[in-house]
């Protein structure tokens, strides 16, 4: 087997098909881990913690701290120990792939017609043959056709993780994770940023109160949210940037970072020599991981199916099993996650998805201002927000924001991913206090049985007569 | 009988049941709680606005109903029911079969669009009827609380029968129906373009009623005693007005010693019911072809690599070049959504696996059994099952009914070059496949001979544009012309 792709898709793919016995090689064109390890969720983490605890110290009053003197961020020191957590992971994954006995190509792979992979590095050439080929190859920040293209000012999410200097005023284009992630993390160092985002909210996949939410705290800290607006144009005079609004408003800023989403990575990697086509740049597979031509799988950001990294890496799991003659599909639920601060995490349907599929829903909605734990640790903004299927009382989803939500979300990830009732939920016993113990109450807020809320709101009307 | 329906109640469009307060039976206060159901965000309790007593619970616990659905009935004790018993005083109104048109004799039941114990507004479509010529819609020409059905889906009656009443309290629909027989007939009104004389509670007769010489019976009646060999003048009193024979009354079999001589037709022509088959086939591709945008795009492959691929692979086992084409098909449409789309309102539902409908010719029609999740069968796999569920067809039992994303139909065996189909729907498409024949094939330039095959592909513009189409088929000719990837 050769896996295309050092990602957390691909190098979890060769562990599996190590494990599994199989002979494997992994290609990889640049970094061992990825998009997630080099350009993405670590380097991204170790930022905001620095940014976060920036934050914190400025609000240690609140906890009973003074803090004497001015507190200043070392950006070239954050930057350094990011790196070296980046440097530490990127030898965890090659230990683990030489411990399954994984033969590691660098270099940059392409097909060359079926069962055939060709490894270019340094001008060298290598031919490899497989019978099973996994295409793991990922994604890459996509640009804006016709904006200025100077490095300096016009960036992306693989840039902007690696500046020398920050920027005075940001303009970030796009309110999704990435975005406001940005945002979040360069505020409490210094940057002025605005955000524009064309769709009406932040976060506009999310549960809708969870953006709205957001766009609150954000605005509190002087992170300014343009919505529902699009950008006309953008142009670039030396080192400033100014960008004009539908509505006419105008922005400057001496950086621009556009986190407008990601595109497959797929257009130089010979998929036309085994008669594989792209669709929007995707390589399409089935719940198998398995594209139209035999023996060819696709997982990850390359298949358009779910851009997150540990859906990346189940995916991977699944093509191999399957690669190797075990039956398997994927149907897990996957949780999304949001680093900022406050956290976000949700997973499985929204109430506007189970509305669209015609389910009558209950919703039940915990405040983290009600919450011991959240007082406690001075972090009380946020809720939690369950859905449930009012006729099969089926638990369909939880949206979080607030502190350490992506933890707690791993407990509606489990109770999901085991089709549980709601009931199932709001009859588990959430330790406290704990930030979790919310997902609980707003269970049973849902079911009309919550002991730690005021009784659920009750409306009395006369019944009509017909 | 007055209902109690779901008030609206902030912004709730729907409620589910969540507890009923009072049950059947029980005594009712105005403003006393009957039941508590459950929004969104809310429980919202529902008070009686009746005294009285709660006689039925329309929608039981766990089920969601909308605002302004009835869903209990309270006999208010302003309401006399003792009295009805004995002397039916309510309002009882007859819902007729309607006689639409001067040739309509009878109709027969396809649907009833309301159930017993709904509130019947004037103007709703209430049942569905299909005549010899058409179906219906019947709407309600009265408002009120439909009491008692009479006439099941399914059965036929005569014009101006009453197949349903309308009544506040269902006492009153026996007493109605009891003294009929001398009661003067009330006003035709409901459900009803009011055309001709209504006769209620005549009495069968013994016989068959001879009226001009011959029994009186519909034309509808004659024709199936015809086809039956059934002699109408042997059967008795029809349950029509005035005794009069209506399809539903003639036998399915001649009974014994009433063999009629054999039906006279005009010399040469012949005339007879269309089969069940042919009006399935009839009424779906009327639909299809009058509601779905059809077009076509048509491509020609060198099916020389195809060709010897089957030759090949049926040395080994049983398999045809349509199972190739299906397998092609199930690979390339996982590529295109759009072709495992259908449109369900103004949404698009996309199927997540390729369940491909092959066309199976019969003696009086064609059939589509469906191959399921074709995408994750092998060659081997595909021929199997196309040969088990042409069978099963065959044999009555049609497999994957309603569950097809796309059908392929194929001519090839009768030597057809190039046909174009119609859309089997709610599939977004069809593909037409041509015979592989030889010809003359012209390739850089050079010719030979060779085999090509032609494929039509009739899609659904409302879901798939010219381009998506091209591509598809280009995607496929790339396949069928590189078979081997599909061993």
């Amino acid at each position: 087997m050769v896996v295309i792709g050092g990602g957390p898709g691909g190098y979890v793919a060769a562990l599996k098909a190590g494990q599994m016995g199989a002979n494997v090689a992994i290609v990889e064109k640049e970094f061992l881990g990825g998009t997630c390890l080099n350009y993405g969720c670590i380097p991204s983490k170790a930022l905001l913690a620095s940014a976060e605890l920036v934050h914190r110290v400025r609000h240690a009053a609140d906890l009973g701290i003074e803090v004497a003197g001015q507190v200043s961020a070392n950006w070239t020191q954050i930057q350094a120990r990011k790196d070296k957590i980046v440097q530490t992971l990127r030898g965890g994954i090659k230990g683990l792939l030489g411990a399954r006995k994984v033969t590691i190509y660098s270099g940059r792979a392409t097909l060359a017609g079926p069962g055939n992979v060709v490894v270019d590095s340094n001008g060298k050439s290598e031919s490899l043959t497989a019978s099973k080929i996994i295409l793991a190859v990922g994604s890459v920040p996509s640009r804006i056709g016709g904006w200025p293209t100077d490095p300096n000012v016009v960036c992306t999410s693989d840039e902007a993780l690696h500046w020398k200097t920050l920027p005075k005023k940001l303009l970030i284009v796009g309110g999704g994770a990435i975005g406001c992630e940005f945002a979040c993390m360069l505020q409490p160092l210094g940057v002025e940023v605005t955000i524009v985002e064309m769709l009406p909210r932040l976060l506009p996949n999310m549960d809708a109160q969870v953006g709205e939410l957001l766009a609150k705290i954000f605005a509190g800290r002087g992170i300014k949210s343009f919505v529902g607006a699009k950008i006309e144009n953008l142009s670039v005079n030396g080192p400033a940037a100014r960008a004009t609004l539908s509505d006419g408003t105008a922005l400057e800023a001496d950086r621009v970072l556009v986190a407008t989403g990601r595109r497959p990575n797929t257009a130089e990697i010979g998929l036309s020599s085994v008669n594989l086509i792209v669709d929007r740049g995707f390589v399409r597979v089935n719940d198998r991981m398995e594209t139209p031509v035999k023996d060819y799988y696709c997982i990850g950001d390359a298949n358009g199916r779910c851009q997150l990294a540990h859906a990346a890496s189940a995916q991977g799991v699944v093509a191999v099993e399957n690669a190797l003659g075990h039956g398997i599909a994927e149907d897990s639920a996957v949780p999304n996650c949001v680093y900022t601060f406050p956290e976000i995490a949700s997973v499985g349907m929204t109430a506007d998805e189970a509305r669209a599929k015609g389910r009558p829903i209950s919703i039940g909605f915990f405040p983290l201002s009600h919450l011991g734990k959240a007082m406690a640790v001075a972090d009380n903004e946020g809720f939690v927000k369950v859905i449930r299927d009012r006729e099969n009382g089926r638990f369909l989803g939880a949206h979080m924001i607030g502190h350490n939500v992506t933890e707690c979300i791993a407990s509606a990830t489990a109770l999901l991913h085991q089709k549980a009732s709601m009931a199932d939920v709001a009859q588990t016993i959430f330790a406290h206090p704990t930030i979790s113990e919310s997902l609980k109450e707003a269970a049973e807020d849902s079911l009309s049985i919550a002991l730690h809320l005021p009784p659920r709101k009750m409306l009395r009307v006369a019944g009509g007569v017909a | 009988m007055p209902t109690i329906t779901l008030a609206a109640a902030a912004d709730m469009r729907a409620g589910t049941i969540r507890r009923w307060r009072k049950n059947r039976g029980d005594a009712v206060a105005k403003g006393e709680v009957l039941v508590e159901v459950e929004g969104e965000t809310a429980v919202v309790e529902v008070e009686s606005t009746l005294a009285g007593t709660l006689t039925e619970i329309l929608a039981g616990e766990g089920k969601t109903v909308a605002v302004g659905a009835a869903i209990a009935t309270v006999a208010s004790t302003d309401d006399k029911p003792a009295a009805i018993a004995v002397a039916p005083k309510g309002n009882v109104i007859p819902i007729l079969m309607p006689k639409a048109g001067q040739t309509m004799e009878e109709g027969t039941l396809v649907k009833w669009h309301v159930a017993i114990g709904a509130n019947v507004k004037k103007g709703d479509v209430i049942f569905e009827i299909e005549t010899d010529k058409a179906n219906m819609e019947v709407e309600a020409t009265d408002s009120g609380r439909l009491s008692r059905i009479v006439l099941p889906e399914g059965r036929a009656l005569a014009v101006l029968q009453p197949v349903a009443y309308l009544a506040d309290n269902d006492a009153d629909v026996d007493a109605f129906i009891a003294s009929q027989g001398v009661a003067p007939p009330p006003q035709p009104s409901p459900g009803v373009p009011g055309e001709g004389e209504t006769v209620y509670g005549t009495r069968h007769a013994a016989s068959a009623v001879v009226e001009n010489g011959r029994p009186k019976s519909s034309p509808a009646a004659r024709k199936i005693a015809a086809q039956r060999g059934i002699d109408l003048a042997a059967l008795s009193a029809g349950s029509g007005p005035g005794g009069r024979i209506i399809s539903t009354d003639v036998p399915l079999n001649v009974p014994p010693g009433k063999s009629a001589p054999a039906a006279t037709a005009p010399a040469g022509v012949t005339r007879k019911r269309m089969s069940q088959m042919r009006r399935a086939i009839a009424k779906n591709l009327l639909l299809s072809k009058q509601t779905i945008p059809h077009f076509y795009v048509r491509l020609t492959i060198d099916a020389d690599p195809l060709f010897a691929f089957y030759q090949a692979e049926k040395t080994r086992y049983p398999v045809s070049l349509n199972d190739v084409v299906v397998m092609a098909c199930a690979k390339t449409i996982m590529e295109f959504p759009a072709f495992r789309s259908r449109l369900e309102n103004e949404e698009i539902v996309e199927s997540p696996s390729a369940n491909i409908g092959v066309a199976v010719a019969m003696d009086d029609g064609l059939i589509v059994p469906v191959v399921m999740s074709a995408e994750r069968l092998s060659l081997r796999q595909i021929a199997g099952e196309t040969k088990r569920i042409a069978a099963a067809a065959k044999s009555g039992k049609i497999e994957g009914m309603g569950s097809g994303v796309f059908t392929i139909t194929n001519m090839g065996m009768f030597g057809v070059e190039e046909f174009g189909a119609i859309i089997n729907p709610p599939e977004a498409a069809i593909l037409a496949v041509g015979t592989a024949r030889e010809a003359v094939v012209v390739k850089d330039g050079a010719m030979r001979a060779g085999r090509v095959m032609t494929m039509t592909l009739s899609a659904d513009h409302r879901l798939i544009d010219g381009a998506t189409a091209a591509k598809f088929l280009a995607r496929l000719k790339l396949i069928l012309e590189s078979p081997s990837q599909l061993a």
